[in-house]
């Protein structure tokens, strides 16, 4: 694997991961901008029209038959909220020339501009989006925010994280607002696109057995009109949290299981501390021998699922249970016991060795997947920092047992959100 | 070994037939960290009634059996959980159960030998006990109740019912909590020492190895067994006919969710690998992201994703499954037998059928990009008496004449129900 970088213009930069353990080529453009409530349904609403077609690719149908010519190239694209920037993500996945059965073709340069042309050269009719495709894709965004609660252990995450960030960028729901949704127009929308490419953070990588594709992006017409710019994104770094007073939320909803996610603070001094808490977060509740796992799961067990994640960007960990609802009282005072447990150092160094090789073959099998390689190099990029994959592991490696104990110390509940079935506030009684 | 070689993908499996019967499959991706290794045995929840070779009564145990073995394998005499210990190792273990097959994995990045050997150790070692019987019903209730909370499981599930007279392919995978709370170690030990016999597995490995010198290594970890007869599986005599074209549940959703189920009979194993590839490309022809049907419901705001196509078979059981949200799925399925209707009087577009035949071909390249997608499919495909190169070959012998036979025979509007998940 080898990976290089170009900045090409100020605020737009090339990222070529060269290597030859895949079949196909994968390429992502990332545009990221700070996460607002003015802006969140827009980007939402924005992402929905440009894939309904581009100026040469006008209708979904033709994009799609496109593809399909190219051996099934795959488009997709997608949000993510990240720390407190709104990243739009575009991808497209096609085979690499040497395992087409005609390979004469330049699959990769067709990919790259299809790709570019989709974000960068969208379908303009009287200087706007088409109307109908606005109108649509309003319908269909609308479908995704009110579809929120299907999934009801996400959902029990996300409201826990927007009881944690109230009023907060971060408490933004990435799909956006309903209410704000209404009123865009495809004129106010196409507006606010053509402002908000030119000043956005654009990242573009290309990753498979490629060769040349820096410069097949560089001479791509839609980039050459690009402007430089002075990205606006936020570089997430470690920063100070207020200690606050825990918060109890408990809602009501057609379930069988009780969902509880638990969102903890982690009140950090620097970035390093971040690997720390990696190995905070594997013992606590990251692995099949996490405490979580063990006492919640294995020897109470009160449940299927239970695990803690790992936030970086915003320095919290989640920790969620799928729990049987009567268990709630008894799940919380176990789960609390093992914060605890945590802070007095009651674990071994064999914990500490083993969450280490867990995480460390984890690193090591990031260049095995081109999606979670772009993800890493990416996540470097939001942060502004070069850690190589081997530095990577040596910090892992060199975290010590009084690290994770401070770490342990410095986190403290936020809030505590339970999802329970409408019923068993009755049965209680 | 056998050597198999596929030159599409530029992909070799090495396969060999040990005198236990146990197979092994190796595929070598050199200069890849990752390794995969998975090992199954042909057995899943569909196997509740069969003869244990040498008896001559038939066995009859509660339905979730298979899933709840998949559980208490990683439970080891000394006190060691086997899932706690590989996961010790820094690999990442896991095992599931399907309708056929049950397998346990890891993957891993260093440490595959002692990896490997705690993975045969465990599988080849059960240790049942009443007490520790008794609390895997306390999780794996959880797991069933967190099941329930799924409305797409419940949309899949009901479909099946629909389908389904007597197959047991219509229960869940993990019984129910009344089966499951009939299982004792009794009845786990029986089911291992029938069909965790050697010669009702495989093993498939890939990652970077020299195959003969990894066979070795497995050679040596295998205790003694020999392989036993033929285990005599029994099905329930299934019809052609469907249950019922309809089957509704409410579940708090926020948009109807549907699955049209196509109920098919099983074909030989020999046009096994056509069929389905010719299923795949019609399926992709009438409701596909680029069919005149997908454009049609999209803009009519009938689906705003492409439903996700399928077509699963096993031992005794075909079926095509087409799953999305919809406000009204009614609208969806008409349009569906509409088109199938039209597409069945007129004859195959052939710059279509080209286009879609590229499309699903790519998509089997992309398959050997991760060695984990790799071995599980190799292991799922050879349960099913299919080698995975196959379908790269085969490939190229489906025509259209081939796929107008397949849809008439196939998209049989007396088989089709549909099965919706409305808004509580």
């Amino acid at each position: 694997m080898r990976y290089k970088e170009k900045e090409i213009k100020k605020g737009i930069k090339i990222h070529e991961i060269q290597t030859n353990k895949f079949k196909t080529n994968l390429i992502a453009v990332f545009l990221s901008m700070p996460i607002t409530k003015e802006n969140v349904t827009k980007n939402s609403l924005l992402l929905a029209v440009l894939r309904r077609g581009s100026k040469n690719m006008p209708t979904q149908e033709q994009m799609s038959q496109e593809m399909e010519e190219m051996y099934g190239a795959s488009f997709d694209c997608g949000l993510d909220k990240t720390g407190d920037n709104h990243i739009l993500k575009f991808y497209l996945e096609s085979i690499n020339d040497s395992f087409i059965p005609q390979p004469d073709e330049n699959m990769l340069k067709t990919s790259i501009d299809k790709l570019l042309e989709i974000i960068f050269n969208p379908l303009v009719e009287n200087d706007s989006f088409k109307e109908e495709y606005v109108k649509q894709e309003k319908e269909n965004v609308k479908r995704i925010i009110e579809g929120k609660p299907d999934n009801k252990a996400r959902y029990a995450f996300d409201r826990c994280i927007e009881e944690m960030y109230k009023d907060k960028p971060y408490g933004l729901y990435k799909y956006g607002y309903i209410e704000d949704l209404e009123q865009i127009t495809a004129q106010e929308l196409y507006n606010y696109y053509k402002d908000m490419i030119s000043k956005c953070k654009i990242d573009i990588f290309v990753s498979g057995d490629i060769n040349q594709s820096t410069s097949i992006v560089e001479q791509n017409e839609d980039i050459q009109k690009l402007q430089e710019r002075e990205p606006n994104y936020k570089v997430n770094r470690v920063e100070s949290k207020e200690v606050v007073q825990e918060n109890e939320v408990i809602e009501e909803m057609d379930v069988t299981q009780g969902k509880l996610t638990i969102g903890l603070d982690l009140h950090l001094e620097n970035e390093e501390q971040k690997y720390d808490t990696i190995l905070y977060n594997a013992i606590l509740g990251g692995t099949a021998n996490s405490k979580m796992f063990q006492e919640v799961r294995e020897k109470a067990s009160l449940a299927y699922t239970a695990s803690s994640s790992y936030v970086r960007y915003k320095s919290n960990i989640f920790i969620k249970c799928g729990i049987e609802i009567k268990n709630y009282e008894k799940a919380m005072e176990i789960i609390r016991k093992q914060l605890e447990d945590m802070k007095n150092g009651v674990f071994t160094d064999e914990d500490i060795e083993n969450a280490k090789k867990g995480i460390i073959s984890g690193i090591k099998a990031i260049d095995d997947e081109q999606d979670t390689e772009i993800t890493y190099f990416f996540g470097q990029e939001l942060t502004d920092t070069k850690t190589s994959l081997d530095e990577y592991m040596e910090k892992i490696q060199n975290v010590t047992k009084e690290n994770i104990i401070k770490v342990a110390n410095s986190v403290t509940v936020n809030t505590v959100y339970f999802l329970k079935d409408n019923s068993s506030a009755k049965e209680e009684n | 070994m056998q050597i198999i070689e596929n030159s599409k993908v530029k992909e070799k499996v090495y396969v060999e037939k040990l005198e236990n019967g146990l197979t092994v499959m190796i595929i070598p991706k050199k200069g890849v960290q990752k390794k995969y290794v998975i090992w199954g045995t042909n057995y899943g929840s569909n196997d509740s009634k069969f003869i244990v070779p040498g008896e001559e009564q038939e066995t009859e145990v509660p339905k979730g059996v298979a899933h709840f073995l998949e559980h208490k394998m990683f439970e080891q005499e000394n006190g060691v959980n086997s899932l706690d210990a590989l996961t010790a190792l820094g690999v990442e273990a896991n095992a599931y159960t399907t309708n056929d097959h049950t397998a346990y994995l890891f993957e891993c990045t260093e440490n595959f030998y002692p990896a490997l050997d705690e993975l045969m150790d465990y599988v080849q070692n059960p240790y049942f006990t009443d007490e520790n019987v008794e609390k895997e019903k306390g999780i794996i209730g959880q797991e069933i109740m967190m099941y329930d909370d799924y409305p797409d499981w419940r949309v899949y599930l009901n479909t099946l019912e629909a389908m389904y007279h007597e197959h047991p392919v219509k229960l869940d995978i993990t019984g129910t909590i009344e089966t499951i709370s009939k299982i004792d170690k009794d009845v786990l030990y029986k089911c291992y020492n029938t069909f965790y016999n050697p010669s009702n597995m495989a093993m498939v490995v890939c990652g970077d190895f020299e195959p003969e010198q990894l066979l070795e290594e497995i050679k040596k970890r295998l205790i003694p067994k020999e392989a036993n007869g033929e285990i005599k599986r029994i099905y329930p005599e299934e019809k052609a006919d469907i249950v019922k074209d309809k089957v509704e549940q409410a579940m708090d959703v926020s948009q109807p969710l549907f699955t049209i189920g196509i109920k098919d009979k099983v074909a030989d194993t020999k046009e096994r690998v056509r069929k389905h590839i010719a299923v795949e490309i019609l399926l992709n022809m009438i409701i596909g992201k680029s069919s005149k049907l997908y454009k049609e419901l999209y803009e009519d705001a009938l689906l705003f994703v492409t439903p996700s196509l399928d077509y699963e078979f096993a031992r005794g059981y075909a079926h095509i499954l087409i799953t999305g949200q919809s406000p009204e799925p009614e609208k969806v399925y008409e349009k569906f037998k509409q088109r199938v209707a039209e597409m069945k009087n007129s004859s195959i577009d052939s710059k279509e059928f080209n286009r879609i035949k590229k499309r699903i071909y790519g998509g089997y390249v992309k398959e050997y990009n991760d060695t984990a997608d790799i071995a599980r499919m190799f292991l799922a495909d050879f349960f099913k008496e299919i080698n995975s190169f196959d379908y790269l070959e085969e490939m190229t012998t489906i025509n259209e004449q081939y796929v107008e036979q397949v849809l008439k025979e196939v998209f049989d509007d007396k088989k089709m129900i549909i099965s919706v998940i409305k808004k509580a």
